[in-house]
């Protein structure tokens, strides 16, 4: 029987308590002595052989009957009024579809997506649809756009000193932070500076749109396809069941692309008016200057602690740039909930300039708040005389300092100390030289949130051939939930992982899925999963029990076949499923509420090893050593995938990635991977990654996210390692050669 | 102008104009979308693919400089790109998959001309193909065993 509850659920830190839809019938969970074949075994991807023949078709391979191109005017100033625009001109041309300005598109997100006030250079104008790429440039160019040039601030200082605010600076206090400074036996001041770093998934933002019988559809390059499907029926002002939005296989987000961005508004409109599907891909450069960014931050800190390390007060603020507009993220969050102290300020300046717009990037704030704090904490642990790892493991807390909430379960503890076993930390003075290449150890701890939570419906169905499918409403943005659900299935039916078929990232096919943010997909759909695979379960076996004449709690179902707990009777499931003929069996399931006055966190620890060369300033990574405690590990192959993938973009922001703007001008000058340096093979380290892997007592299955945890410490302890090789603090990241020459100097 | 490719042991025959990119061409008019495009300007590594055997970034070669050549993509087959789907299954090295078709054609033009690699050649021989979700230390294990398979 299904009946509404009010649960509280969380999204990269905001929490809001909803309404939501409960079955009683819910799956019920792992026995903590069952023996699992399937969970917690790796397992290869079961999208792999479409993905590796080409044959997986994404956003931007999608080609329709009649579909034309798409291209977007953009501004090439910082800040500037459009004084003329020839739309009649653009659209007169030959091959040319539909030419829209500002005004023309619904807003989205209560902002114009074209505008006659661009406040950044890269801002959308105007966009025109055409019969080939080549006619679409040409109409851009018809366009003749005529601007007034403005005023700008795109430096961070600048813009603070101006003291011009996307929303109001937020001050949060707890406990007397003054008078705990001034009795703490030790007391840093600190400043650290993080850089503007830049999603880049190798698919640039796409979306084909096509209207039909006003109804419209649109493939979308997303992340949340119910969260752009809700967005586009709001602004068209259709039901939402009028809008379908398909994402089967889209090339990376990294929390970049959210609903259905501005390209999916430009392109539904640009169909509506020219009758034609519209097809809009990015260029690398529009990726790189309007497709958003993790904001770029000043922070600075005053930590003081007793003679034995404990910590007595803290006080952060961050500056940050956030651009236009945007998500302000939860910078000090760390500093207000890693560690335990009584007495803690935080203030938040989010500063408004003339660059683009915030959105989230794996671990949004809490990324480049751990760089500031996990430094700042081993300064003070070096004043102090006292070992990184000690001043961590003294400063322990377990529940959530804000709302005095306990977790629901925390084993930071034994990330830290196994990470720092495998690392050999107790000999890292060992790794000291003198000589031109220097080398150090460092670490850095981690928490973050990822609970998931309700809504997330599945369906699974199993008919004559004994291969079930799954039909679910999530979206598989790379991170490997099509694999990890497929395994719950397989679990709970006895069938093969490669078995299973799996549908999902269509809205019109299934019930309602979670974005893919937050580190939250998994933990919401996998109950779900579970719930209508063990539906199905329980009436494939009440059907061989009635095949067979034996009670349905002595069969088991495992290795493709059910048999008897005694061993006597063995029959291939297909027999049984043979039986349906041209019906299925259907099982239906739905996640349930999460545990009440608890907070669900994910910690983890992770130590650096790194070798600076101090003649030319590079700096090599060549160890990392991460371990995480994110409940119960599903496959434990797509884990280690999504640490390595978090280490290796978190180095990214350590040492080489940095979107550079002239402050001259306002415009990126490195809107493209040959000056925006992502990693290479040959920056990879050696990556040695292991699990808590202990399910979370409270929630369903035990899951916690993980996409988001593995890139949160690795900057904060490359940063440490930096000191420790070389006894020098830099303050700023990236850490380039020069920077690093400047240091050392 | 009138464009003769063999496709992965396919002939086509194409009229295009010739100011068109390779990689457009293999995706639109020969219709195999598995080569993808990812920066278009040759900084990236996505839409490699193999003229006449030689890797060849497709966004930044002209169609009509390959006249008469022998492309393969990733819907070809072959005992080495086996192989190698093998390995990069086996070794998880890809999470969304939209770098993979150039890493595989990278991969085997490395093994190709060095069918026996070090660590080092690897890691030379990949580093132009850019994987942004960071399945790195999986392609490289993925290269490593579809060299010691052959």
């Amino acid at each position: 029987m299904a009946r509404l509850v009010r649960t509280q659920v969380e999204m990269e830190g905001r929490y809001e308590e909803r309404w939501t839809l409960v079955e009683d019938d819910a799956a019920p969970e792992y026995a903590d002595d069952e023996r699992l074949n399937v969970v917690g075994h790796p397992h290869p991807r079961i999208s792999a052989a479409a993905r590796l023949s080409g044959a997986a078709r994404f956003i931007s391979d999608i080609s329709l009957q009649g579909m034309v191109h798409a291209a977007v005017l953009r501004s090439p100033y910082a800040n500037a009024r459009v004084t003329s625009l020839d739309l009649a001109a653009a659209a007169a041309l030959p091959g040319v579809r539909a030419a829209i300005g500002p005004g023309d598109i619904p807003d989205r997100d209560g902002r114009p997506v074209l505008t006659d006030a661009p406040a950044y250079a890269g801002a959308a104008v105007a966009a025109v649809a055409a019969d080939t790429p080549e006619a679409a440039e040409r109409a851009l160019a018809a366009l003749a756009p005529a601007w007034e040039p403005l005023a700008f601030v795109v430096d961070l200082d600048e813009g603070l000193a101006r003291q011009e605010f996307t929303q109001d600076p937020a001050e949060t206090t707890r406990g007397d932070v003054d008078a705990a400074l001034a009795a703490a036996a030790a007391v840093v001041d600190a400043e650290y500076r993080t850089p503007a770093q830049v999603q880049s998934p190798l698919e640039p933002h796409c979306a084909v749109a096509v209207w039909e019988a006003g109804s419209l559809t649109v493939w979308s390059s997303t992340q949340g396809i119910f969260a752009a499907r809700d967005e586009l029926a709001a602004a068209f002002d259709l039901e939402p069941d009028d809008v379908r939005v398909v994402c089967e296989y889209m090339g990376g987000g990294f929390g970049g692309k959210q609903g259905a961005g501005p390209e999916g508004f430009v392109a539904a409109e640009l169909a509506r008016r020219s009758g034609r599907p519209v097809r809009l891909v990015y260029s690398r450069g529009e990726e790189t200057i309007a497709a958003g960014h993790r904001a770029p931050t000043v922070q600075t800190y005053r930590m003081g602690a007793d003679a034995d390390g404990r910590l007595v007060g803290i006080e952060g603020s961050a500056v940050i740039g956030v651009g236009l507009h945007g998500w302000v993220f939860p910078v000090l969050n760390p500093a207000e909930t890693l560690y335990a102290c009584e007495n803690v300020r935080s203030m938040v300046l989010p500063v408004k300039l003339n660059l683009g717009f915030s959105n989230a990037f794996r671990a949004p704030g809490v990324m480049e708040g751990t760089f500031g704090l996990e430094q700042t904490l081993d300064e003070l642990a070096d004043l102090l005389g006292i070992d990184p790892l000690e001043i961590r493991l003294r400063n322990g807390v377990d529940h959530e300092q804000g709302s005095g909430s306990p977790y629901t379960s925390k084993h930071l503890e034994t990330c830290q100390r196994r990470a720092t076993e495998l690392a050999g930390w107790a000999q890292r003075y060992r790794l000291r030289s003198d000589g031109r290449v220097r080398r150090g150890m460092g670490m850095a701890s981690q928490i973050w949130w990822g609970g998931g939570g309700p809504p997330a419906h599945a369906t699974v169905r199993l008919g004559k051939s004994a291969r079930p499918t799954l039909v679910c409403g999530f979206q598989d943005i790379g991170t490997g939930t099509m694999t990890a659900s497929a395994v719950i299935v397989a679990e709970a039916l006895g069938v093969a992982v490669d078995a299973v078929r799996v549908q999902a990232g269509d809205t019109a096919r299934s019930g309602y899925g979670p974005t893919s943010g937050g580190s939250m997909t998994l933990a919401s759909v996998a109950p779900a999963v579970r719930s209508a695979a063990h539906d199905v379960r329980t009436q494939l076996l009440e059907l061989a029990s009635d095949l067979y004449e034996i009670a349905a709690s002595d069969l088991v179902l495992a290795d493709g076949a059910v048999s008897s707990r005694d061993g006597t009777l063995r029959h291939e499931i297909t027999e049984v499923t043979s039986k349906l003929g041209n019906s299925s069996l259907v099982g239906h399931g739905s996640r349930g509420p999460n545990p009440e006055g608890m907070r669900i966190h994910t910690f983890g620890c992770q130590v650096a090893q790194i070798a600076v060369d101090t003649r030319i300033g590079a700096i090599t990574v060549e160890r990392v050593w991460a371990v995480h405690d994110v409940g119960r590990i599903i496959n434990p192959m797509g884990a280690i995938s999504q640490v390595t993938g978090g280490v290796l973009q978190a180095i990214g922001f350590a040492l080489t990635e940095e979107r550079v703007v002239d402050p001259t001008t306002g415009t990126v000058v490195n809107a493209g991977f040959e000056d925006y340096k992502v990693p290479t093979m040959a920056d990879t380290p050696e990556i040695v990654c292991e699990f808590v892997d202990s399910p979370d007592p409270h929630l369903g299955l035990g899951i916690k996210g993980l996409g988001e945890p593995p890139i949160i410490p690795t900057a904060a302890a490359i940063g440490n390692a930096f000191a420790h090789a070389t006894g020098v603090r830099m303050r700023e990241a990236p850490y380039t050669p020069r920077r690093v020459l400047e240091a050392l100097a | 102008m009138q464009l003769r490719l063999t496709i992965n042991d396919r002939p086509h025959e194409l009229e295009v104009e010739p100011h068109r990119p390779l990689a457009d061409v293999i995706r639109t008019d020969a219709a195999l979308t598995g080569t993808k495009v990812a920066c278009g300007e040759g900084t990236c590594g996505t839409c490699t693919v193999l003229v006449d055997g030689r890797a060849v970034l497709s966004c930044l070669t002209l169609a009509a400089a390959c006249d008469g050549a022998d492309v393969r993509t990733v819907e070809g087959d072959g005992e080495l790109l086996d192989r190698l789907r093998t390995t990069f299954t086996a070794e998880d090295a890809f999470q969304c998959g939209f770098c993979t078709p150039g890493q595989l054609l990278s991969a085997v033009a490395l093994l190709r001309a060095n069918p026996h690699p070090s660590a080092d050649e690897i890691r030379a021989g990949m580093s132009g193909n850019l994987c942004r979700c960071g399945a790195y230390p999986a392609i490289e294990r993925a290269v490593a065993r579809a060299a010691e398979a052959g």
